[in-house]
């Protein structure tokens, strides 16, 4: 059945780029962590709508940068509310506020072969321990929860020169799945992922332990797509894409 | 000013250069003295960085050379940790990159030497060795000191493979570049100037100082 989606996926995918001057393509700046769950929500909308969808997926912060600057997006997907913020300081956005479309999951992750085959969060007081990756704190919304549960565990400063900073989720995951960094704090849409799920294990790291990761969402002012973007969004809110969503790791915003 | 990331800066490039004059000179000593039929792919193998994407070394950096490897498991025994991460696997990295900097004005200075020098060496009965240390290296100082500054201020402008396999340490592998994109990234703009003013300032000082030292060309007048 899943195989069955990914080919699917990859023929509407396929379809836009060989007809893609001819069809609308709406751009979509995305935070790195809805890469892992974003290639069949993008070719069911397209499916739906014929509107073909190309993501960029980077840190939020690198995204509000980008637009902020004139990057030709018609839709940022952050994930979190701050940075979308920026953007509608910044006078670039359809909406007065973000809206919440999802809300991330942070876990603590590690290789099968690594020496945490009871993987908790004292693993991380182990002196053994050599290093940690988190998402940069100031630019990556996971990171800046990760440093949050470990000031809040009383972890930080054991764990604090053992840490590092990867640019975004993705390559926190890509650190931790590599081996290089022995534990990661990672998204649980990139531990459900069938490479990092046959890889290794994760735990979720305590809900009280971080301020929820409530990732928001704003349609770029005077977008030629702007009706494209709302189509989207409405898109995200329906009962079947959340359901699909939770699926892979990311929770309803409400 | 992140005084931490230019001294990390300064020292990768000094640490660099020095290492990669220690292989570039023996090794373009042997391109322009070989008859061998190995020189061409080894010299396109030393010229492969300016081609490549940093991202491809690293991706080897990371992946090739991480604990999952046999040789980079060997790399963790000999040193107790993998080589991302850290500032000698930044060096090792940077010694990859900026190999090419070194090895092109070396390879350029040795076969600029005169013919007729070496030869008169050669039927004087000087070694290998003398050869390099009596004719090609004093002739070729002006060279040996391109090479130097290139490779030293290719490395101060180093970005993609630290990126990737660095972490972002302070203190160990949190370079100017890096300070520059975590400041773009914070939207501290003003910051991110000044950092991105004092490289522009290093690189444009390296380089008069480069062409000066080269000297007129041949056929310039001098201004009456």
């Amino acid at each position: 059945m899943f195989e069955l989606r990914r080919i699917f996926s990859f023929a509407v995918l396929a379809a836009c780029i060989l007809t893609s001057h001819a069809q609308q393509t709406l751009h979509i700046a995305a935070a790195a962590d809805l890469e892992p769950v974003f290639l069949p929500v993008i070719a069911q909308f397209t499916a739906q709508t014929g509107v073909c969808v190309e993501a960029s997926y980077k840190s939020s912060a690198t995204l509000a940068a980008a637009i902020i600057n004139g990057a030709p997006f018609d839709l940022f997907l952050a994930a979190d509310l701050s940075f979308p913020q920026r953007v509608v300081a910044a006078g670039l956005a359809e909406e007065s506020a973000p809206i919440p479309y999802a809300r991330g999951t942070l876990v603590l992750w590690t290789r099968n072969d690594s020496r945490y085959h009871q993987l908790s969060m004292d693993s991380l007081r182990d002196p053994a321990l050599k290093s940690v990756a988190i998402a940069n704190p100031e630019h990556a919304p996971y990171g800046r929860a990760a440093k949050a549960a470990l000031e809040h565990l009383g972890l930080y400063d054991p764990v604090k020169s053992k840490l590092v900073i990867a640019e975004n989720i993705a390559q926190t995951a890509q650190y931790a799945e590599s081996g290089n960094a022995e534990l990661g704090f990672i998204s649980l849409t990139s531990a459900l992922t069938p490479q990092l799920k046959s890889a290794g294990h994760y735990i979720e790291v305590p809900r009280e332990a971080y301020p929820p990761i409530l990732q928001g969402a704003i349609a770029i002012k005077n977008s030629q797509n702007a009706r494209a973007a709302h189509q989207f969004l409405d898109f995200l809110a329906s009962a079947p894409v959340v359901h699909q969503l939770e699926g892979g790791g990311l929770g309803p915003a409400r | 000013m992140d005084l931490q990331a230019l001294s990390v800066t300064l020292r990768l490039a000094a640490v660099t250069t020095v290492i990669l004059l220690l292989l570039a000179i023996p090794l373009s000593f042997w391109i322009v003295s070989t008859r061998s039929r190995l020189r061409a792919p080894i010299e396109a193998i030393t010229t492969l960085p300016i081609l490549l994407p940093p991202t491809v070394l690293g991706f080897y950096l990371l992946v090739l050379l991480g604990p999952r490897t046999a040789l980079g498991r060997v790399w963790i025994h000999l040193t107790g940790h993998p080589l991302a991460f850290t500032f000698s696997g930044l060096v090792i990295g940077s010694i990859i990159y900026s190999l090419p900097f070194a090895v092109q004005p070396l390879v350029a200075g040795f076969s600029a030497v005169d013919v007729a020098l070496i030869e008169q060496a050669r039927l004087l009965g000087a070694s290998r060795w003398r050869l390099l240390r009596s004719v090609l290296l004093p002739l070729s100082a002006r060279s040996i000191g391109a090479a130097a500054l290139l490779c030293f201020t290719h490395t101060v402008g180093e970005f993609g493979v630290v990126l990737m396999v660095g972490g972002d340490i302070p203190g160990a592998t949190r370079t100017l570049s890096i300070a520059i994109y975590d400041q773009v990234q914070d939207f501290a703009y003003a910051a991110a100037n000044r950092t991105a003013l004092l490289l522009v300032v290093i690189a444009v000082a390296s380089l008069a100082a480069l062409y000066a030292w080269r000297g007129a060309y041949p056929g310039a007048h001098h201004e009456k």
